[in-house]
């Protein structure tokens, strides 16, 4: 049966390692974007190359990331999710009230954690059962989260901190989560990102759910056929994804602890899906891996960082970063072999 | 991002606000049937439209707005688009037009805004403006804080805590915005006064909170010898003020910004961000029913400057936790 499965997606989950394998791979394109970009800020600006930076870009792209890992899940089932800066601002914000309110932490996170399970398994519910495509299903879900993240705040900034009514040892715990460092210079959103990116190479290389979601990616008729609930596997994607928003939401709020409904993951959707794409996810299903995906994220973190670091004035950024994506998605689509 | 135009803005501001011009009910053709309303003495309705509902200084407003409300004996509707969209606000109004018996309004945008506000003043609705004023329309009167003014009480706060001399980096959520480009003109226009003071290229953070302090730490890596930051609104100035917490740089990089939200007002307590000046949304939103319900009275009515206030370490305490 995993024959079948396997036979059913396009893209065969990377796995073993070996040089050449690694260039001809479909994230060697990419890769070389990534690398060139470094280089040319390297030698083009002072302050790119610290470890300062480095750790800095890091941490910046790092709620990017866990969120991008959860849409390759969603991207490779051939779905796509719209919903996540709004379920990345109400978990968030949700999770923060919950503090305010004298919550312990653990309580506090997984309900904030399960919110977003929630709304992700409505994504998925409305994009299988509920036969709406899931970019018309996620984009009104995206507007009612956003209006419930503004109704549950009444429009309010939330703001974690003990004047507020949080418990001293529940805001240094949940401050530590987002602010702290490992060693002295980890960011722990860095470790977040890291531990996510490797749970979720795991998951798509090496487990049955991870083959299932390639599979109803590749062809849904064919996973059918071969037995699988296309429906739960996809519902399970969006679920997947609604955890990550969330958990990326209240890792934002405990870096700054202040959050408001209206402006709070603004947006963001399109960052993780650019993001995603970059790294080599299809719009149409059945093909992205993580390690690209990381890639993916960090070019555009680093374009962020390198162009600000340049003195790039702030229009001429906007242009760059949206001319660096269709580059980055060219190189890997104009340059790469394809396995088929 | 539509909700950038976090508060998209106003006038001018060539003439100080109180020089301009009164605005009488005699000289106003008012509608019959709002003219029936008053003389029946029944409560008028008033709709306030505040380009972003969804913006952290819409509670202030609305609470505001109510107070001129209950004081004034009207009914007073806060309305307006979620998120700065100019074709939703004006859709709105055209809806509400016909039971409105007055219209206040802060412009999602100037032009677009213009001809819908002419069209309701044509009908016998009387207009004023609040927070943003929209200078091309015909409106009675104007309710707000005069933006380049209040960049340039920005400007002169940062020259005088670095003490004349310095290197500045204006921060900004939306650099484009009208409201931005006003404070920024009043905030460089104050700064290029001083000799001591050199300016760099202004900071466009973006609104996400994440963005913003990102934005600031790269800036602040890429132009190390910074030592004042002059944020221009709410959003850049708490995330300054927190960049130079966690990095311990109170000794070399002083911050200027707006607003109170809460960690503002803390990261002031604690000697983070040297000043900040509060535009008083809550007055904001009374004068606007104010000025309408003053109007209708037949009383005159004229440009209300709602004024900067600057807080500092030293009178910070004064705002209470509410």
């Amino acid at each position: 049966m995993a024959d079948a499965v396997r036979a059913g997606a396009r893209a065969a989950p990377a796995g073993r390692w070996s040089p050449t394998r690694l260039l001809q791979a479909r994230e060697a394109g990419v890769f070389f974007a990534l690398l060139s970009l470094c280089l040319f800020l390297a030698v083009a600006t002072d302050g790119f190359l610290t470890s300062t930076n480095l750790l800095n870009v890091g941490r910046q792209v790092s709620l990017l990331g866990i969120m991008a890992v959860g849409m390759t899940f969603v991207l490779i089932s051939g779905e796509v999710d719209l919903s996540v800066g709004s379920i990345y601002a109400f978990s968030g914000l949700a999770t923060g009230m919950l503090i305010i309110a004298g919550w312990a932490l653990g309580p506090a996170l997984a309900a904030g954690l399960l919110t977003g399970a929630g709304i992700g398994f409505l994504n998925g519910l409305l994009s299988t059962y509920g036969r709406l495509p899931s970019l018309i299903a996620t984009l009104g879900m995206l507007s009612m989260v956003r209006g419930a993240a503004l109704l549950l705040t009444n429009g309010q900034p939330v703001t974690v901190n003990a004047r507020n009514g949080a418990d001293a040892d529940v805001l240094a715990a949940f401050s530590f989560m987002g602010q702290g460092y490992v060693f002295g210079i980890v960011p722990m959103q860095l470790i977040f990102f890291l531990g996510i990116a490797a749970l979720g190479w795991f998951v798509l290389s090496f487990t049955t759910f991870g083959f299932r979601v390639f599979a109803v990616g590749g062809s849904a008729k064919a996973a059918r056929v071969s037995g699988i609930s296309v429906y739960a596997v996809k519902i399970w994607a969006f679920v997947l994804m609604g955890v990550l928003a969330a958990l990326a939401g209240i890792l934002s709020l405990a870096f700054l602890p202040s959050g408001q409904a209206g402006r709070t993951g603004l947006g963001l959707e399109l960052d993780v899906i650019a993001a995603t794409i970059v790294g080599g996810a299809s719009l149409s299903g059945g093909e992205g891996t993580i390690l690209g995906t990381i890639l993916g994220v960090l070019i555009i973190g680093v374009m962020r960082n390198g162009l600000v670091l340049m003195g790039v004035s702030p229009f001429v950024q906007e242009l760059m970063i949206g001319l660096v994506i269709i580059i980055a998605v060219g190189i890997d689509k104009w340059s790469t072999r394809r396995t088929a | 991002m539509r909700l950038k135009h976090l508060f998209v803005a106003a006038a001018l501001a060539v003439l100080p606000l109180s020089a301009a011009a009164q605005s009488k009910l005699a000289d106003f053709p008012l509608a019959d049937r709002i003219k029936a309303k008053v003389d029946a003495g029944e409560k008028l309705t008033i709709y306030v439209s505040y380009h972003d509902v969804s913006n952290e200084f819409a509670p202030f407003m609305k609470a505001g707005v109510e107070r001129a409300a209950g004081e004034g004996n009207v009914n007073a509707q806060f309305v307006g688009p979620v998120g700065a969209d100019a074709d939703a606000q004006i859709s709105e109004i055209e809806t509400l037009m016909g039971q409105m018996d007055g219209l206040a309004i802060s412009s999602v945008s100037t032009d677009a805004l213009a001809p819908v506000i002419n069209r309701v003043l044509e009908a016998g609705i009387p207009v004023v403006t609040f927070n943003t004023d929209n200078p091309d329309s015909k409106r009675l009167a104007f309710a707000g804080q005069d933006l380049v003014q209040s960049g340039r009480e920005a400007g002169k706060l940062m020259a005088d805590t670095l003490g004349g001399k310095g290197k500045v980096m204006i921060t900004t959520i939306d650099a484009a915005a009208q409201w931005s480009i006003d404070r920024e003109t009043g905030a460089r226009e104050a700064l290029k006064a001083v000799p001591g003071i050199e300016v760099i290229n202004t900071l466009n953070t973006g609104t996400d909170p994440q963005e913003i302090y990102a934005a600031i730490e790269n800036a602040m890596l890429a132009n190390p010898d910074v030592t004042g930051v002059l944020s221009l609104e709410c959003c850049s100035t708490p995330a300054a003020g927190t960049w130079v917490e966690r990095n311990n740089a109170q000794d070399r990089v002083k911050v200027v910004g707006f607003d109170l939200l809460d960690e503002t007002v803390r990261l002031v307590g604690s000697g983070h961000i040297q000043a900040t000046i509060d535009q008083a949304p809550e007055q904001q939103g009374f004068e606007a029913v104010n000025l309408l319900t003053r109007f209708v009275t037949g009383e005159p009515i004229e440009n209300v400057d709602t004024g900067v206030k600057v807080y500092t370490e030293d009178n910070i305490a004064e705002i209470a936790k509410n």
